[in-house]
């Protein structure tokens, strides 16, 4: 990084990247290229799995009546991943030249066992849905081998104890919060009547910043039982891949792991839907979430169309579409906008 | 049904097994560098004309190719400096490369107490005790491997974590074409892969006393005296077998009478294998979590998914209910072409058991009474069906079969009674 010459371009983007702090297993590393990424790599595969994971029982969690067991099966795994794609930046018709490709860290949907995929990888993970007195059970793998370090999912919003919480507490870590190359657990979450919203997972082990950074993130639904659901469901993750996290040349403000407009979700919809757009912060900075052309009620009952979300913080906007058009929606803290984190929502008459 | 079968002929076989350890974590992958030795018959060509000299010679990561010709060996890998060791005969026609024990030799390839080791392309033949044979490993590797009357099981895993069994072919062996059993329990357990293997022509297909963290998928198993068999025994440690999942398979044809007849192998008469109710798909002889998804189920005699607790177990109480076991999205029947003499078979025994009906036809019960519950306590045992499943045991199933022609599918004939 130090030898490139600094661009208005690598200005902006450097603004929001600097070092990413990150604690490790007991060691702080300051992850500022790729030389610090490995080292906070090694670290994190130094992690020796704490001993109170072992030897614990679990309970089944039982849904309420009429509820029903959702099950999942999910593995972490590591891919390369294209944050633009198409190379180019649509809304202002400009390229994006340069390495775009990075060792991304994403959850995969699988069918039952693990005995196949049912998608791609992808960032963000899953949307997991549930009903109040639904149980989500997630059976989750971390099927990479080659960052040799434990990963978990944390679930926010839902109700759990403490051994289904999947985070790394050092050595009071229960087995849900190291999960080392290969192994699996199964989480239990319960969806209670105070766990309705939609809400972030994402990795808690050991090195979790740095993985949740690298895509280890997705969403939970949870609605009331019997609820009607939008007709359109969209989840937005606005978040930074920093060189630090890549080690690439410049700093990308994304939009569910892709960045400009043509590479990041198109959102689509049609006049008299019922639309709902969930956007999370999912990084160390805080952002807006901005429709052009659409208002819609906050949780206080307020008119808004560019809250603030900060991180792993959930921002609802839903209304009933009745502008047709080609929009911008856009996070507008104005380097983030012009870096990348910007998609297109389209409505058709 | 393993320990003991293993342990009990010992004498008659003149071998004893190792006392099963903890199979503990996965060593650490070797730094090498490493070297590849290769074996063939041949004088002066290869490096070792036997494969257990170069398994004698090589160090953990090493690679050992072995070439075309019949080995006749019993080859053993044991201790951690044989680690992460891979044989390599011909993976594309695996019956190329033979190791043949004659109907004198205990195992082809043993494996003890040496972690991810990979075997890969051979075929066993007349072995007096398994073809392939793993045991206190953490992490293993069959892959495109033949197992031809090779005494009592083919594939064969036993107190091991993790591992994979794929592409694999085993059969004419008097007990379980494919076995894996006494899995330690984990709290992080490390899944058990088995993809695309054949399990054919003997008692059962796929033997899995106490067996965890296992998904068997896209293979068949046919032609045997039952299927698949996740079974609870006190002869082995940690009971019940628990959270296995086993999902799109075909499992047919398992009628395979081998009580009567000259069957090319020597049958057990005593044991699970011979208690075995002879013409049944997917068997849940107690266990937990177990979950039987989207399988083909069709032309078995007696029953296409049958389910009762622990029965055999005596010394472990606590691990004979059955509980929290899911069927559905089988595939009975064949679309009618090739039925089950039943689809489903559960005498109501054990907890928050759950079977969709979706598609089944025939039951025991014939009313279906025991499939009502699904979550929320006990399924409601009944007695007369409980009675009459267990009527049901070794050649006496056959009193219970009700059966229906089979559809013809190209490149498999019907195993009933072998007589050559």
């Amino acid at each position: 990084m130090a030898d490139t010459p600094t661009t208005r371009r690598s200005f902006f983007g450097l603004a929001g990247g600097t070092a990413l702090l990150c604690t490790i297993g007991g060691e702080e590393v300051s992850v500022e290229g790729p030389e610090t990424l490995r080292q906070a790599d090694a670290a994190a595969a130094r992690v020796r799995r704490p001993r109170a994971t072992l030897a614990q029982q679990l309970p089944q969690i039982q849904p309420q009546p009429g509820g029903r067991r959702r099950e999942y099966w999910i593995q972490a795994e590591t891919r390369r991943w294209e944050i633009v794609p198409t190379r180019r930046d649509e809304w202002h018709n400009r390229r994006i030249p340069g390495r775009n490709t990075y060792l991304a860290y994403m959850y995969r949907t699988m069918t039952p066992g693990f005995a196949a995929y049912a998608s791609g990888p992808n960032i963000p993970g899953p949307t997991l849905s549930g009903d109040v007195g639904d149980v989500i059970v997630v059976h989750f793998r971390n099927a990479d081998r080659k960052l040799r370090q434990a990963v978990t999912m944390h679930p926010h919003g839902v109700k759990y104890g403490p051994e289904y919480d999947g985070a790394y507490m050092g050595e009071f870590t229960r087995a849900g919060g190291f999960v080392g190359p290969g192994e699996t657990f199964t989480y239990q979450w319960e969806c209670t009547p105070d766990s309705v919203g939609i809400w972030p997972y994402h990795d808690h082990g050991p090195n979790h910043t740095l993985n949740t950074f690298r895509g280890l993130f997705g969403a939970l639904e949870i609605r009331p039982r019997g609820a009607k659901r939008p007709d359109r469901l969209y989840t937005v993750f606005a978040h930074q891949l920093p060189p630090p996290v890549t080690g690439l040349q410049r700093n990308f403000q994304c939009l569910n792991g892709r960045a400009y407009a043509g590479n990041t979700p198109t959102l689509r919809a049609r006049v008299g839907q019922d639309v709902e757009i969930n956007a999370f912060g999912m990084d160390s900075n805080f952002h807006t979430f901005h429709i052009h052309g659409h208002r819609w009620k906050d949780a206080a009952g307020a008119y808004v169309d560019n809250p603030t979300m900060g991180p792993n913080e959930t921002v609802t906007a839903r209304f009933v579409e009745d502008n047709p058009g080609r929009w911008l929606y856009h996070c507008h803290v104005f380097t983030h906008q012009d870096t990348g984190m910007t998609g297109w929502y389209v409505v058709e008459p | 049904m393993t320990a003991a079968a293993l342990l009990a002929p010992a004498g008659a076989n003149a071998q004893t097994y190792p006392e099963p350890k903890d199979p503990g974590k996965v060593e650490p992958k070797p730094k090498g560098p490493f070297e590849t030795h290769t074996v063939c018959r041949k004088k002066g060509r290869c490096d070792f004309r036997t494969i257990q000299r170069a398994v004698k010679a090589a160090d953990a990561g090493d690679t050992i190719r072995v070439r075309k010709g019949v080995y006749k060996e019993a080859v053993r890998i044991t201790g951690r400096k044989k680690r992460f060791l891979k044989l390599i005969g011909n993976p594309r026609k695996p019956a190329k490369v033979v190791l043949d024990g004659r109907g004198k030799k205990q195992n082809g390839i043993f494996v003890n107490d040496a972690d991810e080791v990979s075997v890969n392309g051979f075929k066993a033949r007349r072995y007096r005790a398994n073809g392939f044979f793993f045991t206190n490993v953490n992490g293993y590797t069959m892959n495109h491997l033949i197992a031809d009357r090779t005494g009592v099981y083919g594939l064969f895993a036993f107190n091991t974590i993790g591992g994979r069994m794929i592409n694999s072919e085993a059969y004419y062996v008097n007990d379980g074409a494919f076995y894996i059993g006494q899995t330690p329990p984990q709290d992080n357990p490390i899944q058990t892969m088995v993809r695309n293997v054949d399990g054919w022509g003997s008692p059962i297909g796929f033997s899995a006393t106490n067996m965890r963290y296992v998904t068997i998928t896209k293979s068949r198993f046919y032609n045997n005296g039952i299927g698949i068999v996740p079974n609870a025994l006190d002869s082995e440690k940690y009971p019940p077998p628990e959270n296995n999942v086993i999902t799109d398979n075909d499992v047919f044809w398992n009628n395979f009478n081998f009580h009567e007849g000259k069957p090319p192998f020597k049958p057990r008469t005593t044991g699970t294998a011979a208690l075995v109710p002879i013409g049944t798909g997917i068997l849940m002889l107690g266990g937990r979590g177990h979950l039987i998804e989207n399988n083909r189920i069709y032309g078995n005699y007696l029953s296409g998914v049958a389910a009762i607790d622990g029965i055999l177990l005596v010394e472990n109480p606590l691990a004979i209910s059955l509980d929290r076991n899911i069927v559905r999205g089988n595939q009975f029947g064949a679309n009618g072409t090739d039925l089950n003499g039943r689809d489903l078979a559960y005498d109501g025994s054990g907890s928050d058991n759950c079977f969709s009906l979706a598609g089944v036809g025939v039951t025991e019960p014939a009313n279906k009474s025991t499939f009502a519950k699904c979550s929320n306590g006990p399924n409601g045992l009944n007695t007369t069906v409980r009675n009459t499943m267990l009527s049901w045991t070794g050649k006496n199933a056959v009193n219970g079969w009700i059966k229906h022609p089979h559809a013809a599918k190209p490149g498999y004939t019907p195993l009933e009674i072998y007589n050559p």
